[in-house]
């Protein structure tokens, strides 16, 4: 071949035509010296690309800015009043537009035209008149005779002038919210103690919390929040901005009452008011760029992808919904009911992720049901956020707990147990040690995945103080540090902003580097974290996943916690992520648009940098006299054995600072029957088996009404001796009618779960009667997550049938 | 606040600065490529841009090709009536320079930057505009040609003989060799 063809480099950008792609392939793999050809172009392309982007790029000014918005309320007037009589533009054929945009750019704004509109319009209209006059004729000169107008050397010499180092405009410009934030002056939000104490439930009330008094903060100025990509926005319902002043309480609490669930991971909370940003997997495929396929129904075993979650029939006998691609699901069954006197215990470790609630809602805004084992259901109840009463004192964290009917199993009951975990101040928050280490890999590229994941990390950098320290680790083919730890947040930026993708993905030896840097500039007493961005890929290196994970463990081991950040939609490796940041004591969060990266690295900055608790692990013990069976409603794969509950050497979940977590119980009270697949045959050679020699209660003489206890362990954040406490929870006897709103809510996210996760536990729910939970659960919604709920609820009911 | 004026921020917040970048490219100073890509939104604004169907919005990269487009020729058109350049004032320009080293290598790019930049301007003025919309814009042949009303060979022509000689002058520089920061290992 001959290496000065022009196909080469079409081929080398990927803009081959697909005609002739096979061809040249063929031609390629006997030709050395056009392959070198074509891997040289890309490198040079790569650069290219990278150097450009540091040309400076300057924003309009704000009355520039002011006059296009002004402009826009403007047409908005007049179009609403037009209702919709009006075609909105030029002919849908795409020729035909770029034509009219050429030949008579005129006649479109004439399209418009109205007295009204007209005189608005006028200023605008004069500066464009003449230009557009003109236009028509320049145009046809132009073309037929191009000429250089300026001469190169003045125009870009001094143009180049400006190319000294740093001239982006600082970042915090781009972000116009989010410095507001920053300059909050500190003032502790006027929660009031509330009147139950925070440590022990409530025995009286279905409601066993109160709701504090400080006024409900809110976000401010939400509608500022920037979306990378255009893909269609759903038709939320966005609150109106003129909310209640946030009383200020440093980002940690900005969360405050209202404000989302805190996962550790996932999820990605939307500030009140915004619309949700459908992710960029909407728009990928118009772009004819997404490599996203999903198969529907069953294709039997060979059209399918081989993939973690694409494992065989679950035990249940149900068959996964669906795979996508390559991203891969663990596969979990959903926990079955547990006979009391078999099981009195059931014992998990908390979990503050979010990240399964961000990725179904992204399945369900590209318009496909999530496949099954995508939905971990505690995660989708955790992403709310709920009214739980501060801590009390000294104590970590308050716990909450709610027992009423049922409402998909109206014979059973539910048992809400809520844990909050205790707001630190941003002024009190200890130094930051953090290491970002960003996977830069090729398949990084879209914009959807690191351009995404460096203006989330911006936000990040623009909520620490000269305390903290950050240093840039960037792996793909080989490892590099991009940015050595340092306190000062430009170069930070700097770093951040000249990141680009390219090569394959080493993951390991990535970290190891990551690890060290946070070991050597570790803060006594401070938070010390590894944050890992990627798209999951590690493919190159360690794959095996085991190996990997027992790196994490040891490294947890020091003191560097690891949180993981998943991006983009095809590959998204989510087992590996959320098994990384369970071992390395972090969490796990999934961003999808900048809204969720904001949520996650803004928001909840806080609960992700200062953990309150870790190892925090939960055991409860139902009283058989009470209950017959239980089912604990997802945490599938967090559950512990039940003496893992007293060894202080097991690894348990992290609570962050103002995070919070629920989970539900679903209860068979005793003298109910129980579905027959539920029991177990009667032992043949022994007499059935005594339950475990826990402090037993006698069920018949002194019987207590208690229907369970919970009991609790958590160490404190660099302690290694665990803390124990216990709380009863007595069932009055709440009906449907009388529970919170919260608890409906919980039920209706969990209900979901269930009808997309196919369980044989759901019982009578189904799509209506979510909805209907939901409804009667929405309350005030300052913050649109749980309208936002609504509407992915409504899709997925339309994608069902 | 309305759904179309959400859009049309993220509309701005996305696009606004590539699009006075590459409107300087073309005018070349600063306030009339402000102005050119004010002018650009408006029309928008004021026509809905390109529109797929009467129902819903249309595709983003339709609205991305068609913002280049307007802004190239309203920055045409500029250029023309501005028989002259004005020169400008580096005083315009919000400048930040560092004055510590930074990282290596952020500090090599810069370095690097001066130099590559200050060779497009050895290219002709079609081979660094279609370069300026690859690389710097990330759009594609076809809609390069769409923008700029050449063919999709003849962009892909001018892509590659740039290129080429890019990199030939390139390697006649002092600095012979180069690497991306990707490839420096610790």
């Amino acid at each position: 071949m001959n290496p000065d063809d022009p196909k080469l480099t079409a081929y080398a950008l990927d803009e081959i035509d697909p005609a002739d792609r096979a061809e040249l392939e063929r031609l390629l793999r006997d030709d050395p010296t056009a392959l070198a050809e074509v891997e040289e172009t890309r490198a040079f392309a790569a650069t290219l690309r990278h150097q450009l982007a540091t040309e400076p790029a300057y924003p309009l000014s704000e009355s520039q800015r002011t006059e296009v918005l002004d402009a826009a309320r403007r047409t908005e007037a007049w179009r609403a009043s037009r209702c919709d009589a009006v075609s909105t533009g030029p002919a849908p054929n795409a020729a035909s537009q770029r034509d009219a945009l050429h030949a008579n750019p005129r006649k479109l704004v004439r399209f418009h035209c109205s007295p009204a509109v007209l005189s608005a319009l006028a200023a605008s209209i004069a500066v464009l008149a003449s230009l557009a006059f003109l236009f028509p004729a320049i145009h046809r000169h132009y073309t037929a005779m191009r000429q250089p107008a300026i001469s190169v050397g003045e125009k870009d010499g001094s143009f180049k002038l400006a190319m000294a180092p740093q001239q982006q405009l600082p970042a915090s410009l781009e972000i116009a919210p989010v410095p507001n934030e920053e300059t909050f002056t500190p003032e502790h939000p006027a929660i009031s103690a509330p009147s139950v104490s925070a440590i022990t439930s409530s025995t009286s009330a279905p409601t066993s919390f109160t709701m504090a008094a400080a006024p409900i903060p809110v976000m401010k100025a939400t509608g500022e929040i920037k979306s990378l990509d255009l893909a269609q926005a759903p038709t939320f319902k966005s609150t109106p901005a003129e909310l209640a002043p946030y009383p200020k309480t440093p980002v940690t609490a900005s969360r405050g009452l209202p404000t989302t669930m805190s996962s550790r991971m996932g999820g990605t909370a939307r500030p009140a008011g915004t619309k949700s940003i459908v992710s960029l997997s909407a728009s990928a495929p118009a772009q004819g760029r997404s490599r996203d396929y999903y198969y529907r129904g069953d294709l039997g075993g060979g059209g399918r992808m081989k993939s973690l979650g694409d494992l065989d029939r679950l035990d249940d006998g149900t068959e996964p919904r669906q795979t996508t691609d390559t991203a891969s699901y663990e596969a979990l069954a959903d926990n079955p009911f547990q006979r009391v006197s078999d099981q009195p215990l059931s014992t998990f470790s908390i979990d503050v992720d979010t990240a399964s609630y961000a990725n179904v809602r992204r399945f369900l805004n590209s318009n496909t049901l999530p496949p099954r084992d995508a939905v971990r259901i505690e995660e989708l109840i955790n992403y709310f956020h709920y009214d739980y009463p501060a801590p009390d004192g000294d104590a970590p964290f308050s716990s909450t707990m709610e027992v009423a009917a049922c409402p998909w199993s109206p014979e059973h009951r539910l048992v809400r147990i809520g844990l909050k975990g205790r707001e630190i101040q941003r002024a009190d928050r200890a130094a930051s040690n953090l290491v970002f280490l960003i996977d830069v890999s090729g398949s990084m590229q879209p914009a959807e995945r690191l351009p995404l994941l460096k203006r989330s990390m911006s936000l990040l950098v623009d909520q620490l103080t000269d305390r903290d320290r950050v240093a840039i680790v960037v792996y793909a083919g080989a490892s590099g540090c991009a940015l050595e730890s340092t306190h000062d947040k430009r170069r930070v930026r700097d770093a951040l902003d000249a990141l680009k993708s390219g090569g394959s993905t080493n993951g390991a030896s990535g970290i190891q580097l990551a690890y060290e840097l946070a070991q050597k500039h570790f803060i006594k007493g401070g938070t010390n974290r590894v944050i890992l961005a990627t798209d999951g890929d590690f493919n190159v290196g360690i794959t095996d996943q085991d190996d990997l994970i027992r790196l994490i463990e040891k490294k947890a081991k020091s003191g560097v916690f690891l949180t993981c950040l998943g991006f983009g939609t095809d590959n998204l490796k989510d087992s590996t992520l959320e098994k990384l940041a369970d071992k390395g004591n972090g969490n796990y969060s999934y961003i999808d648009t900048l809204a969720e990266g904001r949520r996650v690295l803004v928001e909840q900055m806080a609960g992700t940098l200062i953990t309150i608790a870790k190892d925090v692990k939960i055991q409860v013990e139902f009283n058989p006299a009470k209950v017959g069976a239980y089912r604990l409603i997802g945490y599938e794969n967090r559950l512990l054995k039940k003496e893992d509950f007293n060894d202080d050497a097991k690894d348990a979940g992290e609570i962050g600072s103002g995070h919070h977590v629920t989970a539900l119980y679903e209860i068979v009270p005793v003298g109910k029957e129980l579905a027959p697949s539920l029991g177990t045959d009667p032992l043949k050679y022994q007499p059935a088996a005594k339950p475990v020699p826990e402090p037993i209660r006698e069920p018949q003489a002194n019987a207590s009404p208690e229907l369970l206890t919970l009991k609790l362990r958590y160490k404190k954040p660099d302690a290694d001796v665990s803390t124990l406490r216990e709380f009863p929870l007595t069932d009055t006897g709440a009906t449907r009618e009388k529970c919170s709103r919260d608890f409906r809510f919980a039920a209706a996210v969990a209900s979901f779960g269930m009808i997309l996760r196919d369980s044989p536990h759901r019982g009578n729910a189904t799509w209506n009667s979510t909805l209907e939970l939901a409804a009667e659960g929405k309350g005030e919604d300052r913050d649109g997550y749980r309208a936002e709920f609504v509407g992915l609820v409504e899709k997925a009911k339309a994608l069902a049938r | 606040m309305p759904p179309d004026a959400a859009h049309l921020r993220s509309l701005l917040d996305r696009y606004e600065r590539p699009l006075v970048r590459y409107a300087q490219s073309i005018v070349g100073d600063l306030e009339s490529a402000r102005d050119v890509a004010q002018e650009t939104f408006i029309k928008y604004v004021e026509t809905g841009g390109p529109r797929a169907d009467g129902a819903g919005e249309a595709d983003p990269r339709h609205i991305e090709s068609w913002l280049f487009t307007v802004t190239r020729n309203r920055a045409i058109d500029c250029q023309r009536k501005q028989s002259r350049i004005i020169p400008m004032n580096p005083a315009d320009y919000e400048q930040r320079s560092s004055d510590e080293p930074g990282p290596v290598a952020v500090l090599e790019s810069r370095e690097l930057a001066g130099s590559l930049l200050a060779l497009l301007d050895a290219l002709t003025e079609n081979q660094r505009e279609v370069i300026r919309l690859k690389f710097q814009n990330d759009l594609s042949y076809r809609e390069i040609a769409d923008i700029t009303r050449l063919s999709v060979t003849n962009v892909g022509f001018l892509l590659h003989t740039g290129l080429k000689k890019l990199r030939a002058l390139l390697d006649e520089q002092p600095r012979t060799a180069f690497e991306l920061p990707l490839r420096q290992t610790t």
